[in-house]
């Protein structure tokens, strides 16, 4: 079973957390349509070194996780208002 | 009038004396819940002694249990109804009700084979040494998700889990089929309820 650290609960199986998404950042309310299509509706989905959102599900908490997304191993995760490692 | 509560399970064949591993559904006792940026502050200065970290939970001179689940989110298992009057929109800043009556079924085991059973359906480790009394897990429970509390029950290690009320018959059947082979049993709350949360079934 794969295992990924949660800032909250410690370490759980993988099978506990879902995922939320790459981490970037919300476009202002007034952005224009093709700004918050671009935020909403794409992802840059390329291989390397990632941030993204994944939640805890038991716990209903959200945290980021840093991931290799080429060779999927985990490489930190940390609390959303902590900075980054 | 004092409101009518129902249970969430039905709890089948009780056992007419303790056993060594023992079930109770202790769903019809008082608990409720405070989340927010401010509850920490605000239940502190209304006098109850908190856990410094998520994830602990500890016991107050009255027997009831006040359990850190994150920063900023307290469960609290016993008769806090004076907590409840005492909040206000106004005079609790950041701090909100979370009701736990309605939405968690209150399940003890009891039995200090408890973890060996609970091995059997949950994948983290139970076992005293390393998850002592008043030590919080918030994980999976037979798939669901559940909240264990460690604590003494009946005068013996135990645990309390807290469930979505709405499965929570799933979750008992699962719990009774994986005692059997400890000779495990369900018993009336009533039988490991002297010594947890100073309160009876009458007051819950």
């Amino acid at each position: 079973m794969k295992i990924m650290n949660c800032p909250l609960n410690g370490p759980r199986n993988i099978s506990e957390f879902a995922y939320g998404g790459e981490v970037k950042p919300v476009p202002a309310a007034d952005a224009p349509t093709p700004d918050w299509a671009d935020y909403v509706y794409y992802h840059d989905n390329q291989p390397g070194i990632v941030r993204e959102w994944w939640l805890h599900v038991p716990t209903s908490y959200w945290f980021v996780a840093v991931r290799d997304v080429t060779s999927d191993k985990i490489i930190a995760t940390y609390r959303p208002e902590e900075a980054p490692p | 009038m004092a409101a009518l509560r129902k249970g969430f399970i039905d709890t089948g064949k009780i056992a007419p004396v303790l056993p060594a591993l023992a079930l109770a559904d202790f769903s019809l006792k008082s608990r409720t819940g405070f989340k927010g940026s401010g509850a920490a502050s605000w239940l502190a200065a209304q006098g109850l002694v908190l856990p410094d970290d998520p994830n602990q939970a500890c016991t107050d001179a009255q027997g009831r249990m006040v359990a850190r689940l994150s920063w900023g989110e307290f469960l609290l298992l016993g008769d806090f109804a004076g907590l409840e009057k005492a909040w206000s929109y106004e005079s609790a800043p950041m701090c909100f009700p979370l009701p736990r009556q309605d939405s968690h079924a209150w399940i003890v085991v009891s039995g200090e084979v408890a973890p060996k059973m609970m091995a059997k359906i949950c994948g983290i480790d139970l076992r005293p040494q390393v998850f002592p009394k008043g030590a919080i897990a918030q994980t999976s429970v037979a798939r669901l998700n559940a909240i264990i509390i460690a604590d003494q029950i009946g005068g013996r290690g135990g645990f309390h889990l807290l469930s979505d009320g709405s499965t929570s018959q799933y979750l008992w059947d699962c719990l009774v089929d994986a005692m059997l082979e400890f000779e495990g049993a369900p018993v009336r709350s009533e039988a490991l309820s002297k010594e947890t949360h100073g309160q009876t079934d009458a007051q819950g």
